[in-house]
């Protein structure tokens, strides 16, 4: 919907044609680009799905469209089309909201179903954000409430430490987990951050979270035994916070304008995990990030949808060896981004080259005994990096003419930058090799989980289709209630 | 329960909760170009955002309008999600006028 109204900025008269099962997601999007009545015409959703592989089977509904789109453009715009002035597209609602019913448990009901009722619930019993909780939430940061950290996509809603806080108490977190949960909603809510893609898109794509540094252990995030699950209060709350802050503070609903098909896994927490620093042989993760290793910090990741979590072994699921699950992870990885080699040498879906398809970055999680065998190997991240990067390469030969054309465009239109251009130049040669990853750095490797564990990883485009960047690393501040973080 | 679940002389409870939602600040709204007075003649640009299938429908789409107005003209474009600048301004100094599928 922006491109069609970029489009009608530009001077010429269009038309935004739309299949109808996301005719609520356009109209809320020319809402939000400023243009609520720029025209759009639906199709059949059914139809379109069904038909479009072919020009003889599409032929109908093109016909059965074609007079509506061409209208379009040349019947007079209405007295309404041609309204202007300013809109105000938020909820018009007082700050405070009063619930009066018989007894408490009959208020506690009627809060939850009018919450939920207006879309402001994630469908779960929520804590009641009551000014009370939400200053006991407050008081577990040093940062003002009116603070402004900035705004959540898709409808741009004003993020302040306040509004995360209420989220936050409705997620039923506790005030020290609110140092993370604000520098998780700013990493998502960064200028550079693609927030749109993984709240929005129909791909279902799903968010990571990784906690690093002493604060994960202070707050009692749990990185053992089941530690992507549930009954872990600040994993799962900190999540939830996220979860309900990204629904209230971007304004997004399932199937009006967040189009994720399939829902995701993990809809309520997403995946909020922290790393095991207690058996990690490692420097933490976020040093690998550049940040100092005393620090504690979050990593926010956009991840694949579902049947995206690729397992490598290890534990008890049957006999392993360190080396064994590095063959494993060295394979998935060539075998999974050599099937998107092809499209290296596309513009990209978005802005940016490469972005929404192409090379992509994996996030490994190893678990701890794992790790104690790498460190005997003699691996430490850096290594294992370049080890797997080295290793996941093909010989030049193995290449078809389709992989090598797209890896020397990659190279002309910038999918592949310029800081590796070296590393590709003399690999796009006979006799040498292919890397099917830009570079090591894009292998995020850490400790979590317990022992036994498992070993797995999760995967997401280099560059996303919306913004510059969707991984990012960012120091935890304002703590009052814990030593780190502070 | 805290100082703002206050039980009223009735008997009953008022639970007094805050708005969660972020503030959206007011956009301008802007209209959309009048439309033209008829096609033939003019040059239609087809953006596709390159999801499979808009192609074969603007192809049996562009077969279609050049038979109802055999003098108009079209320029087909496929390219990202939102449509690039410089698509942008390439589209707009060819076409009078545009039809923009996503194919979603």
């Amino acid at each position: 919907m922006a491109g069609t109204i970029k489009l009608e900025k530009m001077g010429i008269p269009g038309v935004f044609m739309v299949c109808n099962t996301f005719a609520d997601d356009a109209k809320s999007a020319a809402a939000d680009n400023g243009m609520p009545n720029v025209r759009r015409r639906e199709i059949s959703s059914a139809d379109f799905y069904k038909l479009r592989g072919d020009v003889k089977t599409i032929r109908p509904l093109v016909e059965g469209a074609f007079d509506a789109l061409t209208r379009a453009l040349v019947e007079p715009l209405t007295l309404e089309e041609t309204e202007t002035g300013e809109q105000a597209v938020g909820d018009d609602l007082p700050a405070e909201i009063t619930v009066t019913a018989g007894s408490y448990r009959l208020a506690l009901e009627d809060f939850n179903q009018t919450y939920l009722d207006r879309r402001w619930g994630d469908g779960l019993p929520l804590i009641p954000p009551t000014p009370d909780a939400v200053k006991w939430m407050l008081s577990g940061t040093s940062r003002r409430p009116d603070e402004v950290i900035g705004t959540i996509n898709p409808k741009h809603g004003v993020a302040t430490i306040e509004k995360i806080a209420v989220n936050a108490v409705m997620a039923g977190a506790k005030p020290e987990y609110l140092p993370v949960i604000i520098t998780i909603m700013e990493c998502l809510a960064d200028e550079s951050y693609d927030d749109l893609h993984i709240l929005a898109s129909a791909g279902s794509f799903n968010l990571l979270t990784v906690v690093s540094g002493p604060i994960a252990e202070e707050i009692g995030m749990e990185a053992g035994i089941g530690f992507m699950g549930h009954g872990w209060r600040a994993n799962n709350t900190i999540g939830r916070a996220i979860r309900l802050a990204t629904l209230n503070i971007g304004h997004t609903w399932p199937a009006i304008n967040d189009m994720a098909l399939t829902g995701r896994i993990s809809p309520h927490t997403f995946f909020t995990i922290c790393e095991n620093a207690e058996f990690s042989p490692w420097q933490p993760y976020h040093a690998s990030r550049g940040l100092n290793k005393g620090d504690s910090c979050v990593t926010v990741a956009s991840v694949h949808g579902e049947s995206q979590l690729n397992h490598f072994y290890g534990g008890m699921i049957g006999t392993w060896t360190a080396s064994g699950v590095l063959d494993r992870m060295v394979e998935d990885i060539q075998r999974s981004d050599r099937r998107s080699l092809f499209l290296w040498g596309s513009k990209g879906v978005g802005k940016y080259p490469g972005s929404g398809e192409g090379p992509r970055n994996h996030m490994i999680i190893v678990f701890p005994e794992l790790a104690a065998e790498f460190k005997k190997m003699g691996y430490d991240q850096t290594k294992l990096q370049n080890e797997i990067f080295k290793r996941s390469s093909i010989p030049y030969e193995e290449l078809n003419p389709a992989e090598r054309k797209a890896m020397q465009k990659a190279l002309e239109i910038g999918v592949i930058p310029a800081g590796r251009n070296g590393v590709f130049n003399k690999g796009l040669k006979p006799g040498e090799k292919v890397p099917v990853l830009v570079s090591p750095d894009d292998l995020h490797i850490f400790v979590a989980g317990g022992a036994p564990g498992c070993a797995f990883s999760l995967n997401y485009y280099r560059v996303p289709p919306y913004n510059k960047t969707a991984l990012m690393t960012k120091k935890i501040t304002g703590a009052v209630l814990t030593r780190a973080g502070q | 329960m805290n100082s703002k679940t206050a039980f009223s002389e009735t008997g009953g409870v008022t639970l007094s909760v805050l708005n969660p939602r972020g503030k959206i600040e007011a956009v301008p709204v802007t209209s959309p170009n009048p439309r033209l007075g008829g096609l033939d003649g003019k040059t239609i640009g087809l953006y596709s955002n390159s999801k499979p299938g808009m192609d074969n429908f603007y192809a049996v789409f562009e077969r279609l309008l050049k038979k109802k107005y055999p003098a108009a003209k079209v320029v087909s474009m496929q390219g990202a999600f939102l449509i690039r600048d410089e698509d942008a301004g390439a589209l707009a100094k060819q076409a009078d006028a545009f039809v923009y599928g996503v194919g979603d």
